[in-house]
């Protein structure tokens, strides 16, 4: 009875609802039923679901209305609570559309009619079902959004009303499907593998993930070592919840990747009992040493998408720690000049001889730091000298070209730093600086040049760009110099000017005085 | 033939053309009171001129070289100032000369609103000093739009912009001001027309009304004294003096320019040209009106949105406007002036008017707030607490030498500024709120005071 006098209170509410200014709204009048639903009452007293959610749907478009009395119409739909989990989605009408047309995620997001290990719900964790199951994750979801919904995977026809044998066909049964994932490639490359295919939804996107994937450390270990703790395409990508890459919550943006590869290779009990290629355990530090790098910060702290995140040097879906004769080959994607001055470099055949992995050498890996002027100091980096005191003790020209390497530029980058300082000063005092100004940003450009052409480890190269930073350095100080004089001139101008004016003041208090004492 | 005969003949030539024998009759025994007020007072309208002279050179040169146009207001000032010989001195020149003439003529304007020398025979040449004030006010506001850059662009847009609460003609207005809806171009070549033809005739002209009142009547007397005790010769004694201080302050001016090219550094009182203005780019936070206006940016700022059924900058436009009304008319309000008798709450109108300015000032300078290096904003509530305390010392001072060295007794409506600031900044309340206080306590202790005077008018008696 009690629940009769709140409906009776609030159907005139629904028919307002209902009944709109828009000329739309009239062309939809909700069954009697969807009404109901939307006005159930919960265990307060109040309706289950919320005004806000009922002037949600007010303003769907009739048809988008029309599909949730179909889908009572079905018997899909037929529990206030299930309503309003799919209208708390908040979903455009484009989006409602596709989802209520989908009979498999309207009977799958039913709570009555699921357990809970096969309910899609917005909080899959408090109804104790799994986290792939997560409908905001869902709606999300590329395919989702390109009208592929569950039957694109797995199999049948969303217009059914019961599911189809096909689809118990297509899978295997769990739990086996969940100890060996060795199917879940093939899964997803039965259309990520067609270009014919994929050309329809998106014509950019490469179908090579499969081919690539089975060459991959990855795949080796999947398919030949039957090791379904190696990553596949739900590791990375997840199930329901795939988003494009460059979409920021994207478990593969640029800037969630180390993340992501950090969940195996960042976990020591996880990656226990693996090996690298020279027999030893694999290291689990990557995403620490990582996070500190210069490639580090640039990506994660500045937000800079140009800085390197794991599958730049290693590769995504062929992913393989690079080999020896590759690290050099990798680095060169972005450092392309300081490769070029390597190759042409002595060092380049001794580096080859001792089967040395060439940048990583000097510059390390993942720790990667940013490069630094003391690189080159005998004090306070052994980097060029130990190494030459054991390789290359009767060539000590080398390490004289590297102490004039460090000096020239730590003199250039002395000079920089002194005339950027005079900069401001002589700017607020009113002188022209714009000349300094670009004589400074002319020898910062020089110095970036010097330090890269040391990768040539060799004077003549050098010599020219460290003369032209002379030379600016010189114009610079000049420049400098002038703006000093003016200053000077400015001032004893003004001197002078004072001195001319005190004495005519002078003369006219004179004067005053002299009339004064007169009168 | 002697120098002092050829001019005696150069003169006797003149004055049988043009007979301007009366004229030197006059200039001859024209003087200057003395022993009435400090004679410093008597100065500074002489300044003001002066710096009006340095304007009008300066500005001469600058449009030598001044292009107006999207392309070349910004460029030829820049051109100017780093290339062009002597062409940073004349900027910076007329840049501090512009402010030190405000100042000099706000000193003035206090100065006689103090010394009472408003009322008759002289109420004209305090409203045609007051009229000059505002051509002042409008030489400020043009000529800051002229190098087109990026501070002077929004600061002109934000400015311009409170135009629009005019009541009816608020956005014809705005139209008229900028040459469009938006600030343009179009705004640039009016504000250069209003700059320097517009405004320099209305202001030779007027200046030449007040100059012709202040000679014709004289340096005013104190209240109350219809003869100063002593007198000086205006030429050459007074003249020479006049001289000597505006060699000073060319001295002074020589060196600001020099040693502080871009202003005192302080927001409204810096000229550093920076970028380029770019209308498409996002107005940056803390941009900030000439130091003259930043009490009205302020008192903008204490309006809420909607505020007794109206539009928050409409009545601050209001407020705005009675009290400069007030200001204007005091020559005919202050009755007791009139009557050459003592006006002791038209002295303390002029103290409390500048406690008034200098709270708001103060505040929007953001003094103590923080913030502002790591774009933070300065904290509102800090920034009031410390513009109150700086204008209590203030008042402090103000009031201890008025009563050591003038004798006032009458201090209702500075304390009502004292206690608006103190309300405000230490006590917490809203500035309005507490504004409306502390003038609901004055208007009730001006009534009680005329009460008790019975037959004295509200505004007479206490202070000489």
């Amino acid at each position: 009875m009690r629940h009769l006098g709140v409906f009776l209170l609030l159907a005139p509410l629904a028919l307002a609802i209902g009944a709109t200014s828009s000329r739309a709204e009239e062309e939809f009048t909700p069954s009697e039923e969807l009404t109901a639903l939307l006005l159930a009452p919960g265990d307060d007293g109040e309706p289950l679901i919320s005004r806000r959610e009922r002037e949600y749907f007010s303003e769907l478009p009739p048809r988008a209305k029309e599909l949730f009395d179909q889908a009572i119409e079905n018997e899909l739909l037929s529990e206030a609570t299930h309503l309003r989990e799919i209208l708390s989605l908040g979903l455009s009408a484009p989006k409602v559309e596709l989802l209520m047309r989908d009979n498999c995620i309207v009977c799958h997001t039913d709570p009555t009619a699921q357990d809970s290990d096969t309910l899609f719900s917005t909080d899959p964790e408090s109804n104790g079902s799994p986290s792939h199951l997560d409908l905001v994750e869902f709606v999300s979801d590329v395919h989702f959004r390109r009208g592929l919904s569950c039957a694109g995977c797995h199999g049948g026809d969303p217009m059914d009303e019961d599911m189809a044998d096909e689809i118990y066909d297509r899978w295997p049964e769990a739990p086996e499907r969940h100890e060996d994932r060795t199917w879940i490639p093939a899964f997803c490359a039965r259309c990520h593998a067609d270009p014919v295919f994929i050309r329809r939804f998106n014509p950019a996107l490469p179908t090579d993930q499969y081919a690539k994937y089975k060459e991959s450390r990855h795949g080796e270990r999947l398919f030949r070592a039957g090791d379904s703790k190696a990553a596949q395409c739900v590791s990375c990508h997840t199930a329901h919840g795939i988003l494009r890459p460059n979409s920021p919550r994207s478990s593969v943006h640029p800037r969630r990747v180390p993340y992501t590869c950090g969940r195996c290779h960042a976990d020591e009990e996880y990656m226990a009992g693996y090996v690298g290629s020279d027999g030893k355990p694999l290291p689990t530090d990557q995403l620490r040493e990582f996070e500190t790098s210069v490639h580090g910060r640039a990506l994660l702290d500045r937000g800079d998408l140009g800085a390197p995140a794991c599958n730049d040097c290693h590769g995504n879906h062929a992913a393989m720690p690079p080999e020896i004769s590759s690290i050099a080959q990798v680095c060169r994607t972005c450092h392309a000049a300081n490769g070029e001055l390597f190759d042409g470099s002595r060092h380049k055949q001794a580096f080859e001889r001792h089967r040395w992995p060439e940048c990583e050498t000097c510059h390390g890996n993942h720790a990667i730091a940013e490069t630094d002027d003391s690189m080159l100091s005998e004090q306070s980096s052994p980097l060029c000298y130990e190494c030459h005191r054991e390789y290359a003790e009767d060539n000590p020209k080398c390490v004289e070209t590297a102490k004039y390497f460090h000096a020239s530029i730590t003199s250039l980058a002395r000079e920089s730093e002194w005339l950027d300082g005079r900069i401001q000063p002589l700017a607020q005092r009113g002188l022209d600086v714009d000349a300094l100004t670009a004589t400074v940003g002319e020898l910062r450009d020089i110095l970036r040049q010097s330090r890269s052409l040391i990768h040539a480890f060799d004077r003549g190269e050098f010599e020219p760009v460290e003369t032209r930073g002379r030379e600016q350095v010189e114009t610079g100080r000049a420049l400098v110099a002038e703006a000093e004089a003016e200053y000077r001139f400015r001032r004893n101008g003004l001197l002078v000017a004072v001195g001319i004016m005190a004495f005519l003041a002078v003369v006219i208090f004179l004067k005053i005085r002299e009339i004064e004492s007169d009168t | 033939m002697s120098d002092a005969s050829g001019s005696r003949g150069l003169l006797k030539w003149i004055d049988e053309r043009y007979q301007i024998s009366p004229l030197l009759e006059f200039v001859r025994h024209k003087e200057v009171p003395l022993g009435a007020h400090p004679i410093l007072w008597y100065y500074v309208g002489g300044t003001t001129l002066f710096f009006f002279a340095v304007q009008i050179l300066s500005g001469l040169l600058l449009l030598v070289y001044y292009q107006p146009g999207e392309t070349t207001s910004y460029e030829s000032i820049r051109y100017l100032t780093t290339k062009v010989p002597f062409g940073w001195l004349v900027r910076s020149v007329h840049c501090w000369s512009a402010h030190l003439m405000i100042i000099s003529l706000v000193t003035h304007m206090l100065s006689t609103m103090l010394l009472k020398a408003y009322r008759p025979p002289r109420e004209l040449t305090w409203v045609t000093g007051f009229a000059l004030f505002a051509l002042a006010l409008g030489f400020g506001f043009s000529g800051y739009l002229l190098p087109w850059n990026e501070l002077a662009f929004f600061a002109t847009a934000v400015g311009t912009d409170s135009v629009k609460s005019v009541p009816l003609l608020g956005d014809w207005l705005l139209n008229v001001l900028r040459g469009g809806p938006d600030v343009t171009i179009n705004t640039l070549y009016r504000f250069f027309a209003l700059h320097i033809c517009v405004l320099p005739i209305a202001a030779f002209g007027i200046i030449g009304v007040h100059l012709l009142f202040v000679q014709r009547q004289g340096m005013a007397l104190p209240v109350g004294e219809s003869e100063a005790p002593r007198g000086m010769r205006f030429f050459p004694n007074f003249a020479l003096r006049d001289l000597l201080l505006w060699l000073i302050c060319l001295i002074a001016l020589s060196a600001l320019a020099l040693f502080f090219p871009y202003g005192a550094g302080i927001p409204g009182f810096e000229w550093e040209l920076g970028q380029k203005a770019d209308p498409l780019a996002p107005a940056f936070p803390g941009i900030k009106p000439e130091w003259y206006f930043l009490w009205i940016y302020q008192l903008l700022k204490e309006f809420p949105p909607h505020l007794l059924g109206i539009e928050g900058p409409q009545l601050c436009l209001v407020v705005v406007n009675v009290l400069v009304a007030i200001w204007a008319l005091v020559p005919w309000l202050d009755r007791s002036a009139r009557a050459e008798k003592p006006s002791a709450g038209f002295t303390d109108l002029g103290v409390s008017a500048i406690l008034f300015l200098a709270f708001l000032t103060l505040k929007a300078w953001d003094i103590g707030g923080g913030g502002g290096a790591d774009g933070q904003l300065p904290d509102p509530a800090a920034v009031a607490r410390n513009s109150a305390w700086i204008l209590a010392a203030l008042t402090v001072a103000i009031t201890l030498v008025r009563v050591s060295f003038f004798h006032h007794r009458w201090f209702i409506l500075s304390g009502a500024a004292l206690l608006h600031a103190v309300l405000h900044g230490i006590g917490g309340v809203q500035y309005l709120a507490a504004g409306a206080i502390a003038a609901t306590l004055a208007a009730v202790a001006i009534g009680f005071l005329s009460i008790r005077a019975r037959r004295l008018p509200p505004f007479a008696g206490g202070n000489p």
